[in-house]
């Protein structure tokens, strides 16, 4: 029983960061249809932002975690300008790839700014154990847990519950019916990308203490969280949220019941058997009813 | 300024004093030797130690000399963090450069995949990869300058036996030099008559290792053998500690690494034992000071057993290059007859398949410190 509660606290942990990062991934698809590949590097991003602030620039942690957070809203607003603006009009394919390169600018540029070492993120928790029947249970798992369920209620609070929320589900759903209605939709466009990186920026923060900051970290939480998305369902948040907790939870568990060398394979075979038998996934809508 | 004849004849004075006095740079036309070193993606973590041991051979062969006068020019390419690439850019050297001798990566999986290339390209290389069948392909052109993982897995299991445990449990990174040395260590320790109670593999991109660490407990492992690169094995040992075990851990080189230690506490360090390469630091004295002080003055960082291994086998090249010149297959016959050269870190003995290093060590963290201490020696038959 110790063990099973371990195991759930750690692939409840982890898929808690794989359903934010799915988050992002699917706010700037939902809002843009762009499938962006470099999510996972906006994460490593968020986790580095960490590092300059608060290991490099020595602030203390609040402080710290709100300018990693400043910086991480800036670097979105400058992806967007940046890379989807001059990019728009293209074919959705072009962006697509346009993402990826920049993802691996991003890794390489890391690369060249913090060196090839990993960094150990300090956690406002760190070191902090609690024994839950029998169970050795970090507080700053257990912290993760409960960050993402605020993190959700907050973007379910945004969405539905204000005039900026509203706009941008209005501009997800029909971009040029929103223009017509005189939304300022390339603004709302820019806060969907802003969105996006400052989400990612939280779930980077979370991870560092509990990996290490590493500049390759984002390649797999890139692949876990699109697994996320599309077992899920692409365009839905509440199947970003229960597809990432299903792969973390995947993950730990396979490992352990099933066969550790095995449970990649038991995750994406699982993302496959979706892709083939539902692809619209837990939550998505089938794809013809799409407007 | 005015300029005179008697500052003409100063400055003329100065020039040949100048030249007189300084070391004996190389100077005439290079010596291009190849390195294929994973510069970029996860894999650099261990190359950067290698290009900057390879900078500093470059410099240190050069100021004393060169070969015969002739300085040496490492040309460098990277291997990035994938087999393909590692294959492309050891092509573009032959292609382009055509060295006498090139350096090859540390790992297994890029040697494995570049090995028919350096035969068909026929010319001598040095790599620290530590799956044995590297040297099975290797067609007597490629030499082994770090332990095989084989005789890394004898020392483990040889440690084993020290520590008295008799139920030992393996975890592996899955790639070839971690299936490779636990199944070595599972055979070594079975013919012990302490076959092990569990194997856990694990993903070279995971973070979470807490469904393995948990397995091995239920299987009652009074030992734990890891088989791990830096940056996942500093992780394992964390996460081991967080989860409560304090069973002893006998851990691969990587974990002993500098970018692995500066990620741990003392307390992740402790009942680990390290059986690694060779043991880096500056109290062992003599060149080995030289070599660790120098290098933590030019890069701000500790230089470690892989970065070393390139080092000194930067040194027998040169070596070579003085003795027999730059035909490759001189140059693969006299690095093939050495069997007791005294490198900084080992004494290195090429056997009939190429690999030079006969022997590890073990080493341990002193207790509540990070301060690493040599616990011995071990050289299987």
């Amino acid at each position: 029983m110790a063990d099973l509660i371990q195991l759930l606290t750690n692939g409840l942990a982890l898929g808690s960061v794989y359903a934010l990062a799915a988050i992002g991934f699917v706010i700037v698809y939902s809002a843009t249809g762009v499938v962006n590949f470099a999510a996972g590097q906006f994460v490593m991003l968020g986790t580095f932002a960490g590092v300059a602030m608060l290991l490099n620039a020595g602030l203390p942690m609040p402080v710290g975690y709100a300018a990693a957070l400043i910086a991480m809203a800036l670097f979105g607003a400058l992806f967007y300008l940046v890379v989807y603006l001059p990019l728009r009009t293209s074919p959705v394919v072009t962006v697509i790839i346009g993402t990826v390169a920049i993802g691996i600018t991003l890794q390489n540029a890391a690369l060249l700014t913090f060196g090839s070492w990993p960094f150990r993120l300090p956690s406002p928790f760190e070191g902090m154990m609690i024994e839950v029947a029998g169970a050795v249970v970090s507080v700053h798992a257990l912290a993760v847990v409960a960050t993402t369920a605020v993190m959700i209620f907050l973007l379910w609070l945004l969405l539905h519950r204000t005039a900026i929320g509203i706009a941008m589900r209005a501009v997800a759903q029909d971009v040029k019916a929103a223009r017509l209605m005189g939304l300022r939709v390339q603004w709302l466009l820019a806060f969907s990308w802003i969105l996006g990186a400052v989400l990612a920026g939280v779930a980077g923060l979370m991870l560092g203490p509990m990996w290490f900051a590493d500049v390759n970290m984002g390649d797999p939480i890139a692949l876990k969280a699109f697994a996320a998305t599309v077992i899920g369902g692409f365009g839905s948040l509440p199947g970003a949220i229960a597809g990432g907790l299903f792969v973390g939870l995947a993950e730990v568990l396979g490992a352990s019941y099933i066969s550790s060398a095995y449970k990649d394979l038991i995750a994406f075979g699982i993302m496959i058997l979706f892709l083939l038998v539902r692809p619209q996934g837990i939550f998505g809508e089938p794809i013809q009813d799409r407007g | 300024m005015t300029i005179n004849r008697r500052t003409i004849l100063s400055l003329a004075a100065g020039t040949a004093l100048g030249a007189a006095i300084r070391p004996a740079f190389a100077a005439g036309e290079p010596i291009s030797i190849g390195a294929v070193i994973p510069t970029t993606g996860p894999m650099s973590l261990s190359g950067k130690q290698y290009f900057n041991t390879l900078t500093m051979a470059e410099e240190d062969i050069n100021k004393a000399g060169g070969i015969n006068g002739r300085p040496v020019k490492f040309v460098i390419q990277d291997a990035g963090s994938s087999n393909s690439t590692a294959v492309s850019a050891f092509m573009k050297l032959i292609q382009e450069t055509k060295p006498p001798f090139a350096f090859l990566t540390s790992y297994s999986t890029q040697n494995l995949a570049t090995a028919p290339e350096v035969v068909k390209a026929k010319i001598p290389v040095m790599y620290a990869g530590g799956a044995d069948a590297v040297a099975e392909s290797s067609n007597g052109w490629m030499f082994r300058i770090r332990p095989t993982d084989s005789l890394a897995a004898r020392g483990m299991a040889q440690f084993v036996k020290t520590l008295k445990a008799t139920k030992p449990g393996i975890l592996y990174i899955q790639n070839d030099f971690g299936q490779g040395g636990a199944q070595a260590a599972a055979k070594l320790l079975e013919a012990n008559g302490t076959a092990p109670v569990g194997m856990e593999a694990y993903g070279q991109n995971d973070k979470d290792f807490s469904a393995q660490i948990l397995r091995l407990r239920q299987k009652g492992a009074d030992v734990i053998l890891t088989f791990v690169y830096p940056a996942d094995g500093a992780l394992l040992l964390r996460q081991i500690k967080a989860l409560g075990l304090k069973t002893p851990i006998v851990a691969s080189s990587a974990s002993f690494l500098p970018a692995a230690l500066q990620l741990l506490s003392p307390a992740d360090l402790e009942n680990v034992w390290g059986v690694i390469d060779t043991f880096v630091d500056a109290s062992v004295g003599g060149r080995m000071t030289d070599f660790t002080t120098r290098y933590k003055a030019k890069f701000g960082q500790d230089g470690d057993a892989y970065g070393l291994a390139y080092y000194d086998g930067a040194l027998l090249l040169a070596e070579g290059l003085k003795k027999v010149g730059t035909d490759p297959e001189k140059l693969r016959d006299f690095i093939a007859s050495q069997k007791s050269w005294e490198g900084i870190g080992q004494t290195f003995s090429f056997d009939d398949k190429g690999n030079g290093v006969p022997g590890v060590v073990v080493v341990k963290a002193k207790p509540g410190t990070k301060t690493i201490e040599l616990v011995e020696r071990i050289r299987p038959s």
